[in-house]
């Protein structure tokens, strides 16, 4: 196939409308030849027909003059009384014959002349037949050489006119015949020619088609071919990525580790330091009291204030850096947690939800719906309840003061994919941080109750494992609902 | 209480932090047995092979942190843990990981005691404090030859 170039799809429909066209070209061809062919055919057979009326015309001539001969001899011989029965049948009969000959021949310029003679040799024969018949009569001597007589001159002279033109005709016979079956060989011809034709453009449409069809095939291979690799291709980047993911988790595992360990130290020995103030301000303290002048001013500053500030703010930032430390310890342990598929039904695990929220929900005044209708999913049931309890709890902390609080679940299939909607109208996530609320630690605006240092880290590496997230479509002031996705398998 | 004050507490930290710590904290506890500090494995080891073959250390309690920079904590208490002669010696493990499996590792190999440094530093005093009152009422075997 490869030394062959390819058929184009436009390319094949035209070959094959192209031999459809002279297909169809060829079989009118063909129909209107064969109609000019029978149509002359027609004509040659009226032609040959004509001759034959005249053939007949001539011969029926012929056999008149000789029998008004015959019967003149007759009465020459054996004085026989139906001779003039004869003569007169043959005077009447042979002018009309004569003229029918004509009519026939009027068409041929060569037998007109030779009707022409006939008619004088016919005036000749029946005119001296009659001399010699009423000198006969009259008890004249009968013929006295028949070989001399000019009937019977005449009568030889017919037989030599009329075979001549016998002749004739036959030889015009014989030339229409033959342009008739010419004529009939050509229509063969054509027959023939166009039955090749045909055969040639089926044969061509044939070969077309199938060498389509099999390009067809082999592109269809081919196809498959890259699918397959396609498919290999992604098992080696998915396999990549899963080895990168688990190298950001050991790395962020090992990270907050060794993060932790230095923090034990800035701990310990910020408690050892205040621990050191103690007796140093009681020191202060009783120089203070025994020898005033000892004491500068800024020492007492020191001890009573400078240092208990600086060591409380290293307490609370210290503090700060170890929950964020084991925000990130717990996000690693999320991701490394095996994922195990099941079948779940998500109106109860929502209805669940709801009921375990009920105590808070009624303590803020709201109220959280569940519609029915929800789709069912094969997931993660530990991670899918995490991302779900934790989004309507985030929509419990997130109302609008003032506001009685309203919480709708709700969820549809689509295109093999669960979408599950979180609607609450509470104070709402202003636009530009649609993106930003996805990020570990992060919130939009203030927060109003307190809530965990971040949901999101809890949730994402299982969100990102199982489902992925949605965009939080309407804009501030109605509510933002938090959609994801999930894939139902 | 005499017999006690001949056992060295082997203490293996990389963090001059902690071990300064882990110190301070044992001595408030009332203990005061010899502690013999190390930074890494290889010379903690050494130290404890060496102890075995010239008897002149008497027994020993080893303080174990997981993290070292020369090798694993976890080699170091297989390797003393699977030494005819070390064996006995009881270790605690005094590190920052949490983690459940690695916990579980450190007593199937035979670690005697984990304790997690807890970042809260009276959590973490009070944890070594009460190591101390441990090791104030443990008997310590004898380093074998």
């Amino acid at each position: 196939m490869a030394a062959m170039p390819a058929l184009s799809q436009k390319l094949v429909n035209r070959l094959v409308i192209a031999a459809f066209l002279l297909g169809f070209a060829t079989l009118v061809g063909v129909g209107v030849s064969a109609g000019l062919v029978l149509q002359r055919n027609v004509a040659y057979t009226d032609l040959v027909s004509h001759t034959y009326q005249v053939q007949d015309a001539i011969s029926r001539f012929r056999i008149m003059t000789e029998r008004v001969e015959t019967a003149r001899r007759g009465y020459l011989l054996a004085r026989d009384p139906s001779f003039f029965a004869v003569y007169d049948e043959a005077a009447r009969d042979l002018p009309e014959r004569l003229e029918r000959l004509r009519a026939l021949t009027a068409d041929n310029p060569r037998q007109r002349e030779n009707v022409a003679e006939l008619h004088n040799l016919m005036a000749r024969q029946l005119g001296s037949i009659r001399e010699s018949v009423t000198v006969a009569r009259a008890g004249g001597p009968a013929v006295a050489d028949f070989a001399t007589d000019d009937a019977v001159i005449a009568t030889r002279r017919i037989r030599a006119l009329t075979e001549q033109m016998a002749d004739a005709e036959q030889r015009l016979l014989t030339e229409r015949d033959e342009a008739r079956r010419d004529v009939l060989n050509d229509l063969f011809r054509t027959l023939i020619a166009a039955g090749v034709l045909l055969a040639l453009v089926g044969a061509g449409t044939v070969w077309t088609i199938v060498r389509f069809t099999r390009d067809l095939a082999s592109s269809r291979d081919e196809l498959r071919r890259l699918n397959e690799g396609l498919e290999d291709e992604v098992t080696a980047r998915t396999a990549d990525l899963q080895r990168a993911n688990d190298e950001i988790q050991r790395f962020a595992y090992i990270v907050s580790h060794d993060l932790r360990s230095p923090l034990v130290n800035v701990m310990g020995f910020t408690s050892e330091l205040e621990a050191a103030v103690k007796p140093l301000s009681g020191l202060i303290e009783k120089a203070d009291a025994e020898v005033p002048e000892l004491v500068s001013n800024d020492a007492r500053l020191a001890v009573r204030e400078d240092l208990p500030e600086a060591i409380g703010f290293i307490r609370t930032s210290t503090q700060k850096m170890d929950r964020l430390i084991n925000a990130i310890l717990r996000l690693s342990r999320e991701g490394r947690r095996v994922l195990t598929p099941e079948s779940i039904d998500t109106q109860r695990m929502l209805e669940g939800i709801a009921d375990s929220l009920k105590h808070r929900s009624d303590a803020e005044g709201a109220t959280i719906r569940i519609e029915p209708g929800l789709p069912n999913v094969v997931s993660d049931r530990l991670a899918l309840e995490q991302i779900f309890s934790n989004l309507v709890e985030n929509a419990l902390k997130y109302l609008k003061p003032g506001r009685p609080g309203e919480i709708v679940v709700s969820g549809y299939a689509q295109h093999g994919r669960a979408v599950f909607e979180i609607q609450d109208n509470g104070r709402g996530i202003d636009a530009k941080d649609h993106e930003r609320i996805f990020e570990l630690f992060r919130r939009s605006g203030l927060r109003i109750s307190p809530a965990k240092a971040s949901v999101w880290p809890t949730c994402a590496p299982s969100a990102t494992a199982s489902a992925e997230r949605c965009p939080c479509n309407p804009p501030l002031t109605r509510a933002p609902p938090s959609a994801f996705q999930c894939r139902s398998y | 209480m005499s017999e006690q004050r001949h056992v060295t507490i082997v203490m293996i930290e990389d963090d001059e932090g902690h071990a300064r710590l882990i110190e301070k904290n044992i001595r408030r506890a009332g203990i005061a047995n010899a502690i013999r500090h190390f930074a890494d494995g290889t010379s903690a080891l050494k130290h404890l092979d060496e102890a075995a073959q010239d008897h002149v250390h008497g027994p020993a309690l080893v303080l174990l942190d997981l993290n070292l920079p020369d090798m694993s904590g976890t080699d170091i208490l297989a390797k003393i843990k699977s030494d005819e002669r070390l064996k006995r010696t009881p270790v605690v493990v005094l590190t920052t990981t949490d983690d459940k499996v690695e916990i579980q590792r450190c007593y199937d190999l035979g670690c005697n005691v984990y304790i997690t440094k807890p970042v809260a530093y009276e959590a973490f005093a009070d944890a070594i404090r009460q190591l101390g009152l441990f090791l104030s009422v443990i008997q310590v075997p004898e380093i074998e030859s």
